[in-house]
Parts: structure tokens; C-alpha cells; sequence
């Protein structure tokens, strides 16, 4: 009776009819609003969910033109939406969600003014971000690109009166601005040399000869345009901002969807469209951006005394792991990219549902104001070390099991190309990773152990309907973690293999036999499955490994180490524990100050790092052009 | 000429940065978002622009078979850039939107003094 062929179509088009009828109907009536964006919402994953078996398991690449404009001896004329496997996956994160946090808004963004205007705004992002990983055409894709962008801006402003929300937006506003400029000049580019806008299509022409210049600079320029939605360093300050002053359930879906899109728009760009992922170049400047992004965004969050911004600086740092990955090119870096960047909408929605919740209970998110919450709030508390045991790669969850892909994957590179770079990033990802699970350490224990301060003696429980989605998430996140090989088997591995498989992706849009016409060819053909790996003799290692440091620890020489003085410190007996002295009696380290001595070991890093995010929105601005241009002198020259 | 086309193009998406990247102010932060945008604009116009090209009306029949002249002006730049342009408006409305509303409670517009989020 349904012909899931028109599911793709009408999911994300649901969505903007959806924007309409709320701002339409649902601006007075409390009911009216919710129940129609929580129906939208849940048409639109239906759809999405119901093509998990024509194309994850049997294969099949949808290709939808859009008032039957099919192509024309080869010529492709309509817009288009392809939805092979890597689509859908990305499609799979987004619906996940939205659908999630739209029930978590219902009763956390009661208490706001204007709610018709953030259920518009809510459901264009959600179809904006649908509509771009769905598309299967370069302007289409920068449309959405903007529909997402400016759905976003408005939602990080839509708290106006609360901290920072304007200042956040304006800059994000700015720098998405630059973004978007640079991917439509960048679309230009391509127009001019293949005149077409249909992605097979291009990637039929682009893999047919040799790259130019010319397209080697469009790719530069839509690179780096994608880069900034996918919160890149140095592209990310948007990020650390935004996440931060926004709603909470908006702060999931950015990091849950909006930055996963500017990830899939970078593994379509690099992959299939200008099938350059098999040259060193590219592959090293991927990794190169992913290892800074990572390290600097873990590093930044150790600073962190806002437990918002801190969350923003570890998705920036995850998203680092998913570019590293990906830009190894490898069968099995792109399955641990692909697992990583699903693990981490994950945990990481989870990590901003808690943070709303301790927002919505307390009032507050700076973590020198909060403690003790988990007498308050077990549930929550809970739920925050599911996700912040998955974030910090702890077996037997999920992060760990994509993490381990991760450095596998990245060692594997270095055992066969005999490039010492890969051996670092390798050492690097496992540096970051022990930093994420050092600064979670800090926020579980300024947050939700030590004491409970006394404005926050009467603090709640949060509602049903907002723990919910906390429980979804948190099941997903063991359950993935547990069940890795059915994930990889069923999920990673077709996804995978759409990735490399561009021949396919060309053939079923423009018709078979195109791609042999033209000369394309897979370049990366080998996709050997993964051995397996067993989470649960990685848990005794772990145990045993921790076993042996606490003997050492215990044993060890006592008198070993520098000694470490309280010069320069602020002298207001916070770091007195440590020194002796009148104060120590009745001063003790605050939970988010616990790693102060690292930071003080660190300081000319730290200064140099805080110091350069300098809140202003011409520094950013400048960070972008600058990179922008180091990236498109690096393909030129390298990129053939 | 079109050569001319795209070197003005260049200079103002170049100018555009500039303002963007050094100006205080952010009105003029603003006006340099749209510099930007107008750059790419003229620069997609003149991507399919002919010289003395005639309007695209043909069929597809008479351009396969050559029948009609193919030195026509490429219609597709020409939609894409009305697309441009609109969401180009709306992006500059809604970056004043915010910088009145920055304005009344920062009560200054200068780039120095609205980083109250930094670090």
C-alpha cells in the first residue's frame, strides 16, 4: 500500500508542514503545539525507520526525483534524493534525535515564552539537517545547509534574556554565515567546470579524469565550508558558544545531529564525490585536523567551569576522533568513524539531557555552584555516569568499543604505510581519551558527589516524560556497547561498504551501466570485515592494569615527584589542603577545581589556548579566512 | 567583459572579509556578511553568463540533434543566485534583529565589548 520509495520525501517535507501548522494553529493552545510536533516528529522517524530493510538489508539505494524529472541522456535536470546506506545511517542519528528531543521539550521548555515560535524553529532544524543528508544534489544541500543554520541561530538566541544567548548567536550567526558563503561559491566553482549539480552525476565527472585546479579548489572551498558545520578547530568557537546558551534540548540536537551533518557532508565530499580519499594528502590533512581538533577541544574543556561549555568542548574533541577516523581511509577507520560518530550522539545526547536536568532542578549549570545532587536526583545521576562512562571509552560501553576501533584502525595505518604521523595520532586519541575521563572525574564529582550546597537542599527529581529520553539513550548506549558485532554486521558494515561503493551510488541515480560509460571505477575496494574483539577481556585488563597502578601507587617511592608551591595562586585558602597553613582547617578544593595542579604544570599551554578564544567575534572570523586559505594552498598543491 | 565580472567579484568577497574580520563595529560586521554574499552572487551570475547569448527556450530534441544553437545563457546560475539572494536577506535581517537586541543590553556594539563568553 506505501511505497517506501516516497518515505525519504515525505519525511522531511512532514517536517516543514509541520513548522507551518505549529506557528499556524499551536501559537495560543499548549495542546495543539505539542501534539503536532510530537506527531510530525514521529511520521517523519517512522519513515526513516521503515527503510532499514529495503537498505541496510537488502541493499538497495533509493533514488527519488522529485516530480519525476528523471535524467535525460545523461543529463541529470531534477533534484534528486539518494538514500543509500551511509545516508540512511546519518538519517537514522538525526530522526533518533529529534524524535528524543522533542519529548524532553515538551516539559522542559514549559516554563518559556513564544513556544509556538521554538517548535517552528525546532522542526526546520530537524528537517533542515533530514533534508541535507538525504539529498542527492549540491544545491539542495547548500539550502538546507542554511535552513539548518538560521533555524539554529534562532534557537541558540531563543533564551534572549538569559546569559550570553545574543552573543552566542551573533557569532555563530557570523562565522556560519562565512560558511555557508564559502560552500555556495565553492558549488560554483564545480558548476563551472562539470555544469551539473547532481552529486552521481559530478562524481561520475570528477572520477572519470584526473582532478584540475579548478575543481581542486571548489573542493577546498566546500571543504572548509563544510568544516564549519562540522565544528572543526579551528572552526569550532560557534560551537562552544552555542552549546552552551542554548536551550538544552537544542544543545543535544546540535550535537547530536547539526555537527553529524557537516560530518557527512565532509565523508560524501571527500569519498564519493571527489573520490580523493585515496591520496596521502588529503588523508593526512583530514587526520592532521581531526588530532588538533580533538586535543584542543578536550584540553579546553579541562578549563571548563560551566558544565554546558565543557560538554560543547568534548563534542568539538569527539568529533575530532570521527574526522581522525575517517580520514584514514581505511575499511576500518571509516566503520570506527561511522561508530563513533553514532556512539557519540548517543552519550553525548545523554551528557546534555542530564545537563538540562540539573539545569531545570537547580537553576543554574556553573559546577562551583552545584554538588551533592546525587542524593537528589539518582535517577539523573545514574543516567550521567552511563553516558559519562561511554564518553570516557570505559568498557563495556559503547565508546569504548569505537574508541578501540579508533586506535586500531590508526595503528593499523601506521604498521602499513610505515608513517611514523599515524603512530602519534594513535598515542594522541589515547592521551585525549585519559583527558575526557579526567575532566568527566571532575564534573561527577562537582556536580553530582562532594556536598550538596545549601541553596540546593530542596532540589527535584526531574518529570517522567524528561527522563525518559535519558533512559532511551542510556539503554542504547550499553546495548551498543554490548552488542558491538550485531551493530557492525547489521548497521557499520553496509554503511561502510555505501561509502566505498561509488559506483553503485552513480549507477542507481543515473541509471545502470553510467558509471562504466564515464570510466568510474571504486578506488577503495577492499572491505574486510573486522575481526572480532571482545569488550570483556578488555574489562579484566582494565581491572588488572588499575590493580597494578594502586600497588604502585601504594608501594611505590613516596618522596618521588616535584614539589609543587602556591605562588602565583590566589591566596584565598582554596588551594590551602595542599599547602598547610591557618586556612586548611576549613577550605577544601572545589570538585571543579580538581585538577588545578595539572593545569598550573600546563599553564603557558593553558594561557595561550584560553587566552586565544578570546570571545571575539573578529578573532573567529579571522581563525576561519585563515584556515580557509591554509586549506585551499594545501589541496592545490598537494591534492591531484 | 566577463573576466571583469569575476575579478569584481573577487574584490568584493575579499572586502566583505576584511570587514568581517577587522571591523569593530558589528553593523559593519553585518554589512560585510552581505559583501561577502554579493560577491558570490555576481560570481554565480557570470559563471553562466554568454556573451551574446540568446534566451534558453529550446526543446530537448532540437538541442540534442542540433538543431537549435547551444550558445545560449545558462538558466540554472541565474535560479540558483534568486535563491542566494533571498536567504542572503533574510540572514542580514536577522543579524541586525540581533545586533538591536545585543544593543539594548550590552548597550555597545563594539566586537571588544560583547565577549562576556570567552575562555
Amino acid at each position: 500500500m506505501f511505497d517506501y520509495h516516497h518515505f525519504p520525501v515525505i519525511a522531511v517535507m512532514i517536517l516543514f508542514l509541520g513548522a507551518f501548522l505549529v506557528e499556524i494553529f499551536g501559537a495560543k493552545n499548549k495542546a495543539v503545539r505539542n501534539t503536532i510536533a510530537i506527531v510530525v516528529a514521529g511520521i517523519s522517524t517512522v519513515c526513516i525507520y521503515a527503510l532499514i530493510k529495503p537498505v541496510f538489508f537488502d541493499g538497495e539505494v533509493i533514488s527519488y526525483w522529485m516530480g519525476n524529472w528523471a535524467p535525460v541522456s545523461g543529463y541529470a535536470i531534477g533534484i534528486g534524493y539518494e538514500v543509500d546506506a551511509l545516508n540512511l545511517f546519518f538519517a537514522l542519528l538525526t530522526v533518533t534525535t529529534f524524535f528524543l528531543s522533542g519529548i524532553y521539550s515538551i516539559r522542559y521548555m514549559e516554563k518559556d515564552e513564544h513556544l509556538g515560535h521554538y517548535y517552528t524553529l525546532f522542526l526546520m532544524l530537524s528537517g533542515g539537517v533530514l533534508g541535507l543528508v538525504l539529498t542527492g544534489d549540491v544545491f539542495n544541500m547548500f539550502v538546507m545547509i542554511e535552513i539548518m543554520t538560521f533555524a539554529a541561530v534562532a534557537l541558540t538566541a531563543f533564551r534572549n534574556r538569559s546569559f550570553g544567548a545574543l552573543e552566542g548567536a551573533f557569532k555563530y550567526l557570523a562565522l556560519g554565515s562565512i560558511g555557508s558563503s564559502m560552500t555556495l561559491a565553492g558549488i560554483a566553482v564545480l558548476y563551472m567546470s562539470c555544469h551539473t549539480l547532481n552529486m552521481a552525476q559530478l562524481s561520475s565527472i570528477l572520477g572519470s579524469q584526473p582532478l584540475n585546479p579548478t575543481t581542486v579548489f571548489a573542493f577546498a572551498l566546500m571543504f572548509a565550508g563544510l568544516a564549519v558545520k562540522a565544528f572543526i578547530v579551528p572552526f569550532h568557537t560557534p560551537a562552544a558558544d552555542a552549546y552552551m546558551v542554548a536551550p538544552t534540548s537544542v544543545s543535544m540536537m546540535f550535537s547530536g545531529m547539526v555537527n553529524k551533518a557537516g560530518v557527512y557532508g565532509m565523508i560524501r565530499l571527500c569519498y564519493t564525490i571527489f573520490h580523493a580519499m585515496d591520496q596521502s594528502s588529503l588523508q593526512i590533512l583530514l587526520v592532521a585536523f581531526g588530532c588538533v581538533t580533538m586535543f584542543v577541544g578536550v584540553t579546553m574543556a579541562l578549563a571548563q567551569h560551566d558544565f554546558k561549555r565543557l560538554l560543547a568542548f568534548h563534542s568539538i574533541s569527539q568529533i575530532g576522533y570521527v574526522i581522525t577516523a575517517i580520514g584514514l581511509s581505511t575499511a576500518v577507520g571509516l566503520s570506527a568513524g561511522l561508530f563513533h560518530a553514532m556512539n557519540h550522539t548517543l552519550f553525548k545526547g545523554l551528557l546534555f539531557l542530564t545537563a538540562g536536568a540539573v539545569l531545570k532542578a537547580t537553576g543554574t549549570t556553573n559546577l562551583d555552584k552545584l554538588g551533592g545532587l546525587s542524593k537528589k536526583m539518582p535517577l539523573t545521576t545514574i543516567c550521567f555516569l552511563v553516558g559519562a562512562f561511554s564518553i570516557s571509552g570505559l568498557p563495556p560501553f559503547n565508546g569504548f568499543a569505537s574508541k578501540w576501533m579508533v586506535y586500531q584502525a590508526a595503528y593499523a595505518k601506521a604498521v602499513t604505510t610505515g608513517n611514523f604521523f599515524y603512530a602519534v595520532v594513535t598515542i594522541v586519541a589515547v592521551v585525549v581519551s585519559v583527558m575526557t575521563l579526567a575532566s568527566f572525574i571532575k564534573v561527577t564529582q562537582a556536580c553530582f558527589f562532594g556536598q550538596c550546597p545549601d541553596s540546593l537542599k530542596d532540589t527535584k527529581e526531574v518529570p517522567f516524560s524528561m527522563r525518559l529520553p535519558m533512559w532511551i539513550l542510556s539503554v542504547a548506549c550499553l546495548a551498543s556497547g554490548v552488542f558491538y558485532n550485531f551493530v557492525y554486521e547489521k548497521v557499520l558494515y553496509p554503511a561502510m561498504v555505501a561509502t566505498l561503493n561509488t559506483v553503485k551510488y552513480i549507477d542507481s541515480m543515473m541509471g545502470a551501466g553510467y558509471s562504466a560509460a564515464a570510466g568510474v571505477q571504486n578506488h577503495l575496494v577492499d572491505a574486510p570485515r573486522l575481526s572480532v574483539w571482545d569488550p570483556i577481556s578488555w574489562l579484566l585488563l582494565f581491572v588488572i592494569c588499575l590493580v597494578a597502578i594502586c600497588l604502585v601507587v601504594v608501594l611505590g617511592d613516596k618522596t618521588r615527584g616535584r614539589l609543587s608551591d602556591a605562588e602565583g595562586e590566589p591566596q584565598d585558602g582554596k588551594y590551602a589542603t595542599f599547602f598547610g597553613g591557618e586556612h586548611a582547617l576549613h577550605s577544601h578544593v572545589g570538585g571543579s577545581d580538581l585538577f588545578w595542579g595539572f593545569k598550573k604544570d600546563f599553564k603557558g599551554y593553558f594561557n595561550v589556548v584560553q587566552g586565544a578564544h578570546d570571545g571575539n567575534v573578529n578573532t573567529y572570523a579571522s581563525w576561519v579566512v585563515i584556515a580557509t586559505a591554509v586549506i585551499a594552498i594545501f589541496m592545490v598543491i598537494f591534492v591531484k | 567583459m566577463i573576466i571583469v565580472n569575476y575579478c569584481v567579484s573577487i574584490m568584493l568577497i575579499c572586502l566583505g572579509l576584511y570587514a568581517v574580520t577587522m571591523k569593530k563595529d558589528l553593523i559593519k560586521v553585518v554589512i560585510g556578511l552581505g559583501i561577502i554574499d554579493y560577491g558570490v552572487n555576481l560570481f554565480i551570475v557570470s559563471v553562466g553568463f554568454n556573451d551574446g547569448g540568446t534566451a534558453p527556450i529550446y526543446t530537448i530534441a532540437e538541442l540534442l540533434n542540433g538543431a537549435a544553437s547551444t550558445y545560449f545563457v545558462d538558466p540554472v546560475p541565474q535560479a540558483l543566485t534568486l535563491t542566494s539572494i533571498v536567504i542572503g536577506a533574510c540572514v542580514d535581517a536577522m543579524a541586525l534583529a540581533l545586533v538591536v537586541m545585543i544593543y539594548r543590553k550590552y548597550h555597545s556594539i563594539n566586537a571588544d565589548d560583547v565577549r562576556r563568553i570567552r575562555g
